[in-house]
């Protein structure tokens, strides 16, 4: 797995490739901690080249949803392939993340 | 042959006969990307398709992810093995572990509409898999069978 990050403007954009689960997902963790830390706002997670996903991944996104929503900061998930997103039907969690189709529309104001 | 000792509520395996696919792994979660490739190949020769792999992929990932974090504490050096039939259509998966055998009915997931981290694991597998056994094993630990059947196309 691969986590890219970089700042736009007031957002904050991680662009995660490859898969997550119970040994890649504390890399993701890391970096999002650091983000939460400096209590960036809106957070942009790009899930649209991760090709697989388990629980411990979204673990991690709950967590940095919780810990964002503690300052009323934002955290957006786009690009989410038919396979991860059917992941997030099962938990029952696509009601409680921002998801968004794109990028584009993840970063918009 | 697989048997079970219903007195002793423990299932074995006739050694004579040998699983299709078995392999034996570490529990370092390093390897789940291994397990997938070899359960991915597997779930096609069964006759799935990307979904029904997809799914079969979650819950093997995550029947994993259990054992070693649950089964084993997360010690990464302890055994894990598979034994893999296919008999299209129909998948089934072994996993067994050498840790202490745990009463299924203590396996449990947490609500879904607790939004927390983790406790997802269990529900992700038995919503995905046709089939989720957990059993003793002639080891003291547990035998988890996951069986999943493909679809029949229509004709």
């Amino acid at each position: 797995m691969k986590v890219t990050q970089e700042v736009r403007g007031s957002a904050t954009l991680f662009v995660v490739e490859g898969q997550v689960d119970m040994h890649t997902s504390p890399e993701l963790r890391t970096h999002l901690r650091d983000a939460l830390g400096a209590e960036a706002s809106p957070l942009v997670v790009d899930l649209s080249s991760v090709g697989f996903i388990d629980s411990s991944g979204l673990a991690t996104l709950i967590e940095a949803l919780q810990a964002v929503g503690k300052y009323g900061g934002k955290l957006r998930l786009c690009g989410l392939a038919p396979d991860v997103r059917k992941l997030f039907d099962l938990a029952q969690l696509s009601t409680i993340f921002d998801l968004r189709d794109s990028q584009d529309d993840a970063m918009a104001d | 042959m697989t048997t079970t000792d219903s007195a002793r509520g423990e299932v074995s395996r006739d050694d004579s006969e040998l699983p299709e696919v078995s392999c034996t792994l570490t529990s370092h979660p390093k390897y789940l990307p291994l397990v997938r490739a070899i359960v991915q190949e597997g779930a096609l020769l069964a006759g799935f398709d990307h979904e029904g792999t997809h799914e079969i992929l979650l819950a093997v990932t995550e029947a994993v992810a259990n054992v070693i974090r649950h089964a084993y504490n997360s010690q990464t050096d302890q055994r894990i093995d598979f034994e893999l039939s296919v008999d299209a259509p129909v998948f089934r998966l072994d996993i067994i572990d050498y840790a202490t055998f745990v009463d299924p009915s203590l396996i449990a997931s947490r609500p879904l509409d607790e939004i927390r981290p983790g406790g997802l694991g269990v529900h992700l597998i038995k919503t995905t898999m046709d089939s989720v056994e957990y059993q003793k094993n002639r080891h003291g630990g547990t035998t988890l069978t996951l069986v999943k059947t493909a679809p029949s196309l229509s004709t």
